[in-house]
């Protein structure tokens, strides 16, 4: 356990050694204000109706921002592809998935207290109620978001393993991951508002386990238990499937250099 | 003059058939090429889309006109996609890198290895099509007259977008001419920028944030703004004067910091080839 929390530590002090990460910040701030304001041109005159009242939807805009690269599930295991450090990783008498995670809970502290604490600090001058729906919604999003990591960890591995089994360009592949994962997780737009029963559809899906679920208990926009319960099914489902796919492709990584 | 124009024509010529001859290595690669660009494009504007399509549109854009923005946002990247590949747009990769130095050594001129290396007609090509069928549908849905004044007027703006996208991105990535270490990957960061915000239609922004969306992060300059140009939404002269303005004044600004770089580039060169450089 001890040498994770020195790889989380170790990990978050690197966060510092770029500044790119403060136009990172600039993109989500910018990003959350032109969602508030789009969803206030949307839903703020009486004709338009809707699964979620206006306040719930810039909660679950803000909150969706503050936890982001949680609900994201975003980690350095493209990087280290791309990088050819997943070679050092292999030899380092640690789990390879668990390095992984260890170095994001570092990076995502580190973000969490730059960015996601101040945000919330603003929420009273960008006119958002950052409260959770009850108490109980509280806790259950604690839950859920744990468990949403969980399914965001499995893809990310899947993803790689799919990446190194048929031979695909690191990047490529990542993006594409991150782009129909944005669409498809509900963690820019909320499911609910997904035209012809779209939503609905997606709901099922693993990606929306990683975001829909935790925010939608997180604003009561959705039956917790059945949220949760779907997010366990995912859990145990991917996690057998990415160990085998991983444990099948693993020995075909080929490292090149940057 | 006439002489370098037929020579940027016979590279186009030249990189297009290197483009198809890296596709024509297999099905695996064009596929993989060709189906996330149109993956990336298409989950771009679908958000957007399904939002329009579920209020009929985003006040005060209807569905429609909100079609016609996603495709011109589309056609924006699909267009610099086809034009400047291989990191010719993302220029703080190939000074982080040192590849600058490759261009250098070409008897070319510095400009027209610019414009012509990044010539990707196959590979780049899968946002095109998407946006180009958008832009068609949206045009029929709205009855739009469309004369040859309209399609000029298309054509400018999307050049002027193309200039202010890259603008922004040389003024930025010129970053890495005197830190090429930690502003190698800045244009990573400049271009998640300008095509994360361009497909929003930014009209109920506050002034100040619309002002910033137009100035300091033009992303209102690459989609919003010439879109309501073209849809008559904003039918006075600054609608259609304002887009070519910005992208020579941002163009120029762009130059000066380049061209500054360059210098400072000369006289330090890169690190790539010496025993303790990052890249080694």
């Amino acid at each position: 356990m001890r040498a994770y929390l020195k790889t989380a530590a170790m990990s978050a002090g690197t966060v510092g050694d770029s500044p790119l990460f403060l136009l990172d910040y600039a993109l989500r701030l910018l990003r959350v204000i032109v969602l508030l304001s789009l969803w206030r041109a949307i839903l703020g005159n009486s004709t338009a109706t809707g699964a979620m009242p206006l306040g719930a939807v810039l909660t679950y805009t803000l909150i969706g921002e503050v936890f982001a690269y949680q609900l994201e599930a975003r980690t350095s295991l493209p990087n280290a592809f791309w990088e050819g450090t997943i070679v050092l990783r292999f030899l380092r008498p640690m789990g390879l998935v668990r390095q992984f995670v260890a170095e994001s809970s570092g990076v995502w502290l580190v973000h969490f207290a730059l960015f996601s604490i101040p945000l919330l600090l603003l929420s009273p001058l960008l006119g958002v109620d950052p409260r959770p729906a009850s108490p109980l919604a509280a806790v259950l999003f604690a839950v859920s978001l744990g468990l949403g990591i969980l399914v965001g960890l499995a893809i990310e591995v899947l993803f790689a393993a799919l990446t190194v089994g048929f031979e695909q360009p690191v990047w490529l592949v990542h993006q594409m991951r991150m782009a129909v994962g944005t669409l498809l997780s509900g963690s820019l737009l909320p499911l609910a508002y997904y035209p012809w029963g779209l939503g609905e559809l997606f709901s099922w899906l693993p990606f929306a386990s990683t975001a829909w679920a935790p925010l939608a208990i997180f604003t009561g926009a959705g039956d917790p238990l059945r949220l949760l319960l779907v997010q366990v099914g995912w859990v145990l489902v991917l996690w057998p499937l990415t160990n085998r796919l991983w444990a099948a492709n693993r020995e075909k990584v080929v490292g090149y250099g940057g | 003059m006439v002489a370098s124009v037929r020579r940027v024509f016979e590279l186009w010529g030249l990189y297009a058939r290197l483009d198809m001859l890296y596709v024509l290595r297999g099905p695996q690669i064009a596929l993989s090429f060709y189906v996330s660009d149109l993956i990336l494009g298409m989950a771009a504007v679908t958000a957007m889309f399904l939002l329009a399509q579920r209020f009929d549109g985003i006040p005060p854009w209807s569905r429609d006109q909100m079609l016609f923005l996603l495709g011109y946002a589309l056609l924006v990247r699909g267009t610099i996609d086809v034009f400047f590949n291989y990191n010719i747009s993302f220029i703080s990769r190939r000074i982080g890198r040192g590849q600058l130095d490759h261009v250098l050594v070409q008897p070319q001129p510095l400009w027209m290895v610019l414009l012509t290396e990044g010539f990707a007609p196959v590979t780049g090509a899968g946002m095109l099509l998407p946006g180009l069928l958008l832009i068609g549908w949206s045009v029929e849905q709205l009855q739009l007259s469309v004369t040859f004044a309209w399609l000029a007027l298309l054509a400018l703006s999307l050049a002027c977008s193309i200039v202010v996208v890259l603008a922004f991105s040389y003024a930025w990535g010129s970053l890495a001419f005197w830190a090429p270490r930690s502003a190698e990957e800045l244009n990573s960061s400049t271009w998640q920028l300008l095509t994360q915000l361009d497909v929003f239609p930014l009209d109920p922004l506050p002034t100040l944030a619309l002002t910033g969306l137009l100035t300091f992060v033009p992303a209102g300059l690459v989609a919003w703004y010439p879109a309501r140009a073209l849809l008559g939404i904003d039918a006075s002269p600054l609608g259609w004067l304002g887009l070519p303005a910005a992208a020579l004044v941002l163009g120029s600004l762009c130059l000066f910091i380049f061209m500054r770089g360059l210098a400072h580039y000369g006289r330090t060169g890169s690190t790539r080839y010496l025993s303790y450089g990052h890249r080694r």
